[in-house]
């Protein structure tokens, strides 16, 4: 009898076991081999999508204070929707609509979708608020459905717009970041635990790493910026009244710290409010600063003066005779004033902006040596974290021509991106030392855990020496001539240079009187902790970048130093206890 | 040695036997029974977890949505905000502007930083 029940027994788990074993079979073939085509089946039983609430991780401006303060976030509202072949009264149910929400709609499209008689769900109004939705709701309109929805949010709307990027649907059905740090940092912004399938089976076996770590806990987050909103604000402003008193075509700014290549602001003018992109002209929706290159004119000369220092071919005492006016390859180039200086030295060249200094000594640099320089600092792109980064214009540099790395000198003929540009700039205000200029600080992951991006590489370009001694020549812009020396701030010392190229006419020449204009400055001079490029694209009615970017370039530095509290550098004596020390009028 | 015993005197052994060996007070398929109702019972009553909890992880991710959206509109004020402030033409509010500037050192934090 033992045995007869044993083997009942073991006939029942043969049952249950095979019964198991065909299970697993089906659910295999059901959610591994036919899961994609049974999802959407299933999707094409709804008349709305089925992908949920939108959901994605946020963007954060950072404060000089560490507070965080959101550039791009979600809001939450509702959508109306309606069912043309159960709505009742149209002009109703319109009026309805508008009463909560009076801009949802207009008239015509409203009744327009409510005669597509053939359809059951056509989406009418988006964005509605928590009261309007909840009000909307409460009427109960037959054929009119409230649903939740949930939207990407940009609070500062024109805010460093252009960096923080959009999010649309591309290619696919879904919704994803396609510009800026929106589209850099698009997997860790991305939410994918939200889906309305679960595919339990198929996951059990799939994603075995998931269950023993949570992998998208250590992927997915949010993005810190370094981008200082009160900056941003400031340096936008700025540049919108450059564009607005000059009539600019474009006009753009970055401030970055030297040291460590953390971007403070980034701004263009044209920029666009990110919260409402119906009629923002497509071609104002990528980065300037990594997109378009410029020929940017003067502020080119002390790269072209360190590299000669580092080189050790000129020192600050060597003096040359300036003609005024050379003749190089049949081509003829010019001081900007056609003014020969006879002989000066090499600090003059910066000061005065000679371009004649300036294709002297990439002449006594050598093709060779000025290439190298050249394209050590313009040869590879920054690898900041926006896409689309565009390289340098750099061909004349590949010819023998020594008309080309003369022109090259002073900034024409090679064209560079505006980050390029500060980012070998900021080797000179760093000791000598290229650094990595970037957006994100850190992820914040859904852990909780912080994770710092390291941006510590750095590049060795010229010597700390060379860096000074066209710091110190720089900073003799700002103190002797800039504002024919009323720019100089008798507390702080400040570097810059100013720059005016002639545009290219698109056949090989150049405008005789269309410009762009650049300005870049650093400060404090010697320990800088904010460098400045500023620039203007086509300024009508003005030739000099002195003219349309000093009082800008002043402007930030006054408002800098007394935001930061940036303590003086001169101009005070250790031992003295008293407050007052130096006036300008 | 061999004996052969009475069938009735071996019936009778076999029986006591029988009597010896230990039996159970249940049958084994009221145990089944038992151990499906428990089963079914825990399974419904972890179902009724699991959806509770899910909805619970809604409600809450909901709620930290909508809190996130109202901060972020905060936000918006803020910024817009420091927009006007930064965009406001004090010469134009009736400022003068000064007539000389005096740099100083800044020994102590004011109240205006």
């Amino acid at each position: 009898m033992r045995a007869q029940f044993r083997s009942r027994i073991r006939l029942v788990l043969a049952f249950v076991i095979l019964v198991a074993l065909m299970i697993i079979v089906r659910l295999y073939f059901i959610q591994i081999i036919h899961g994609d085509e049974y999802a959407q089946k299933a999707d094409k039983q709804f008349a709305s999508g089925g992908g949920g609430l939108f959901d994605r991780g946020a963007i954060y401006f950072t404060r000089k204070d560490e507070t965080l303060i959101s550039a791009a976030t979600l809001s939450t509202g509702f959508l109306v929707a309606i069912n043309p072949q159960t709505l009742g009264n149209p002009e109703n149910a319109y009026a309805a609509i508008t009463n909560v929400a009076p801009d949802a709609i207009s008239r015509d499209a409203f009744l327009t979708a409510a005669a597509k008689k053939n359809q059951v769900y056509i989406e009418v109004a988006h964005h509605l608020s928590e009261e309007a939705g909840q009000s909307l709701s409460d009427k109960n309109i037959t054929g009119v459905q409230v649903l939740r929805e949930r939207w990407r949010q940009y609070p500062g709307r024109t805010l460093a717009a252009q960096s923080i990027g959009i999010v649309s649907y591309g290619l696919g059905d879904t919704l994803a970041g396609q510009t800026g740090l929106e589209a850099t940092y698009d997997e860790t912004l991305l939410r994918s635990g939200d889906s309305l399938y679960r595919n339990f089976f198929a996951e059990l076996f799939s994603n075995v790493g998931n269950m023993l770590v949570a992998a998208k806990d250590a992927r997915e987050g949010d993005i810190v910026t370094t981008i200082e909103p009160e900056v941003q604000t400031h340096l936008e402003d700025d540049l919108a009244k450059v564009s607005q008193k000059y009539a600019s075509k474009e006009s753009g700014g970055i401030i970055m710290d030297p040291r460590t290549g953390a971007i403070l602001a980034i701004a263009s003018n044209p920029s666009y409010d990110a919260n409402v992109l119906q009629n923002v002209d497509p071609a104002i929706l990528g980065n300037p600063f990594v997109e378009h290159v410029h020929e940017f004119g003067s502020i080119m000369k002390p790269l072209t003066m360190t590299s000669g220092l580092d080189a050790g071919v000129i020192t600050p005492q060597t003096t040359y005779k300036d003609t005024g006016c050379i003749t190089v390859n049949t081509a003829t180039i010019c001081n900007w004033d056609l003014k020969p200086r006879g002989v000066i030295p090499m600090k003059q060249i910066i000061v005065q902006s000679l371009n004649i200094g300036a294709a002297w000594v990439a002449t006594q640099l050598g093709q060779d040596n000025f290439r190298a320089y050249f394209t050590k600092l313009f040869g590879q792109k920054t690898g900041i974290d926006l896409p689309n980064e565009s390289g340098a214009l750099l061909s004349n540099l590949t010819k023998p021509q020594q008309v080309g790395y003369d022109t090259a000198a002073y900034g024409q003929g090679i064209a560079v991106t505006p980050l390029q540009m500060i980012r070998a700039l900021g080797a000179i205000a760093n000791g000598g030392v290229m650094v990595e200029p970037h957006l994100a600080s850190a992820v914040r992951l859904n852990s909780g855990i912080e994770r710092a991006i390291d941006w510590g590489q750095t590049t060795p370009v010229f010597s700390a020496t060379a860096a000074r001694e066209t710091t110190e020549m720089m900073t003799a812009v700002v103190d002797e001539k800039l504002q024919n020396g009323k720019a100089m701030i008798p507390t702080m010392s400040v570097a810059a240079k100013t720059g005016t190229a002639q545009l290219t006419n698109g056949q090989g020449g150049y405008y005789t009187d269309r410009y762009f204009h650049s300005f870049v400055g650093f400060f404090p001079s010697y320990n800088p902790r904010f460098i400045i490029l500023l620039y203007t694209n086509d300024p009508q009615h003005v030739t000099y970048a002195s003219d349309t970017l000093s009082s800008s370039f002043l402007d930030l530095v006054h408002f800098l130093i007394d935001y930061y509290a940036v303590p003086p550098d001169r101009g005070f004596t250790t031992s003295t206890s008293t407050a007052s020390q130096a006036t300008t009028p | 040695m061999h004996m052969d015993l009475p069938r009735s005197a071996r019936n009778s052994a076999l029986q006591q036997n029988m009597q010896r060996r230990p039996t159970l007070s249940f049958s084994p398929l009221s145990l089944c029974y038992g151990i499906f109702g428990v089963l079914l019972v825990t399974y419904i009553g972890l179902i009724a977890v699991v959806m509770s909890y899910a909805a619970l992880t809604v409600e809450f991710s909901q709620s930290v949505k909508n809190d996130e959206a109202a901060v972020a509109t905060l936000e918006g004020q803020y910024l817009a905000g420091v927009a006007q402030v930064t965009g406001t033409n004090f010469v134009a509010e009736g400022y003068a502007k000064p007539t000389a500037t005096v740099f100083v050192r800044a020994e102590s934090a004011t109240a205006l930083r």
